[in-house]
């Protein structure tokens, strides 16, 4: 036994086993708490996730709170912007037609002398120019074109839409029609007609024609506006599409810098007072065809008189007429005598025919006597008043 | 969106007058005054194509003479375009024209007072 604890191996052995026990213990703590670690850890990870799954769902909400508040924001500015709009712009509107009104005047007033008609009738078409961007604003923020009263000719319409813009000399009207707009309908239908006319004068080269052409269809009545130009690549086609076929408010802001309302306007007005533009397909110039058609609904049933100052001016301005002087001519060969020649009549009127002024019987030569007497010393005073004064007075005698 | 009475009335002239003459030059007035008497030629047919307001002259002056500034007037156009479109007939050769007649000289009274007398004397 003794000779056993004297062996030192087994006192290294003994050593060594209580050193594994020792490093056995050691080793499971440690793994323990190891454990202890990761399983807190995990938790902590699943909370964690928990955490940004709530916070990316918090995020998404705020997101689409800020989205609608954006939104909300921007239509609120769009509407005082367009209120603002509206506002000025009608009260452009109101002075180009004050001057379009006046210079109605100073053209009569001038007419007389050629340079100045000129030069006033340039101020006019600026005017006009001017008139047509105010217009097309004013409608883009919900304002109004302003009515005209009475009906007018779709040839009228044309030529009141080709006077709004720039290089209306190119621009050439053609109409076998006789047909009218109500008066609701002429100056939407004229305003859009100038911007289709706008748009092909701007996009084509410079001097190439520019046709309108206005036909009857069984629905109503086209106004077909032909380029010469290039035509229009998809994109543009396309936003035009989409501006056109716009029912409601125009985002004005989104129409670029500087800003291309054309087509904007055009599809308000439409949608407005019910007729149709179309943009896209291509003329025979090669360039691109517009059409608008305009419903029957708004065709006027009847024709208005050609000449509207004439009935303006009531029926106490019918001209008053220095008849042609009866020259003997044909119209006073009776028949033909036996040899030949023409035979006339004897002449029983006065020569020199003078209106007469005061009544409207004149030449009546089957009257007595003393009342031819009469009237004929009454032409003679009358002839030598005319003689003195000029014969160019204007209007209507009242006497 | 309709509110009525809203939209205010445009009472400017629709066709602008510029449009009416195509852009083209004004003729000078020497040519067609004021006061030249124009009636249409005889047995004459409108142009083809002839506007609204050609039409209006055309049917003015076919019942006998009328001054420019007349025509003017009635067809509710400035002196200077209802020109060029009489100058546009005149030139296709549908206007007859006469200058207006001249002024009455002065006469002395005592000839009128025999004129008188000699009226007096007849009428009796």
């Amino acid at each position: 036994m003794t000779s056993l604890t004297r062996d030192p191996l087994l006192w290294i052995l003994l050593v060594v086993l209580v050193a594994a026990v020792v490093a056995v213990m050691r080793a499971r703590r440690t793994n323990m708490a190891l454990r202890r670690t990761r399983k807190d850890l995990e938790a902590g990870l699943g909370e964690a996730r928990g955490d940004v799954g709530q916070l990316h769902t918090h995020i998404a909400g705020l997101t689409a709170q800020h989205q609608r508040d954006l939104a909300d924001v921007r239509a609120d500015a769009e509407a005082a912007t367009k209120a603002v709009l509206k506002s000025a712009m009608g009260t452009l509107q109101s002075l180009a037609e004050e001057q379009q009104v006046l210079l109605d005047g100073l053209l009569k007033k001038y007419g007389d002398t050629t340079d100045v008609l000129a030069d006033l009738m340039t101020v006019d078409h600026t005017g006009s120019q001017f008139g047509r961007r105010a217009k097309g604003i004013s409608v883009l923020c919900g304002g109004w074109l302003g009515r005209r009263e009475g009906a007018a000719t779709v040839y009228d319409v044309a030529r009141s839409a080709q006077g709004r813009i720039r290089d209306f000399d190119r621009v050439g009207v053609h109409s076998q029609v006789n047909v009218s707009l109500i008066g609701k309908a002429v100056e939407p239908v004229a305003v859009v007609l100038a911007e289709l006319l706008d748009n092909a004068t701007t996009y084509s080269a410079p001097g190439t024609p520019v046709e309108v052409n206005i036909q009857t269809v069984p629905t109503g009545v086209c106004f077909i506006v032909d380029d010469a130009g290039l035509g229009m690549d998809q994109e543009t086609k396309d936003r035009a599409a989409a501006l056109l076929a716009v029912d409601g408010p125009v985002d004005i802001t989104g129409l670029g810098d500087p800003p291309r309302f054309g087509f904007a306007v055009c599809g308000m007005l439409a949608a407005r007072y019910g007729f149709a533009v179309s943009v896209g397909s291509v003329s025979p110039y090669g360039g691109v065809r517009a059409v608008i058609r305009v419903p029957e609904s708004l065709l006027a049933a009847e024709v208005p008189a050609p000449a509207a100052p004439q009935d303006a001016e009531g029926t106490e301005a019918a001209p008053q007429r220095l008849a042609p002087v009866p020259v003997v001519g044909p119209s006073h060969v009776v028949g033909t005598t036996s040899g030949g020649l023409p035979k006339r009549r004897r002449r029983n009127g006065p020569v020199t025919v003078v209106p007469a002024l005061d009544t409207a019987g004149r030449q009546e030569t089957s009257e007595p006597a003393s009342e031819v007497t009469a009237s004929r010393i009454g032409a003679f005073a009358r002839g030598t008043q005319l003689g003195r004064t000029t014969n160019t007075t204007e209007g209507p005698d009242n006497k | 969106m309709t509110r009525p009475g809203e939209e205010a009335s445009v009472t400017s002239d629709f066709v602008r007058s510029y449009v009416i003459t195509g852009g083209r030059t004004l003729p000078a007035p020497d040519d067609l005054a004021l006061h030249t008497l124009v009636t249409l030629a005889p047995e004459r047919t409108p142009p083809l194509g002839a506007g609204p307001e050609v039409m209006a002259i055309w049917e003015l002056c076919a019942g006998g003479y009328l001054s420019v500034a007349e025509v003017a007037g009635h067809v509710g156009l400035p002196v200077g375009v209802a020109r060029l479109l009489l100058t546009d007939l005149s030139e296709q050769g549908h206007l007859l024209r006469r200058a207006e007649p001249p002024r009455a000289q002065n006469v002395d009274r005592a000839t009128l007072e025999k004129v008188l007398h000699g009226l007096q004397s007849l009428i009796g």
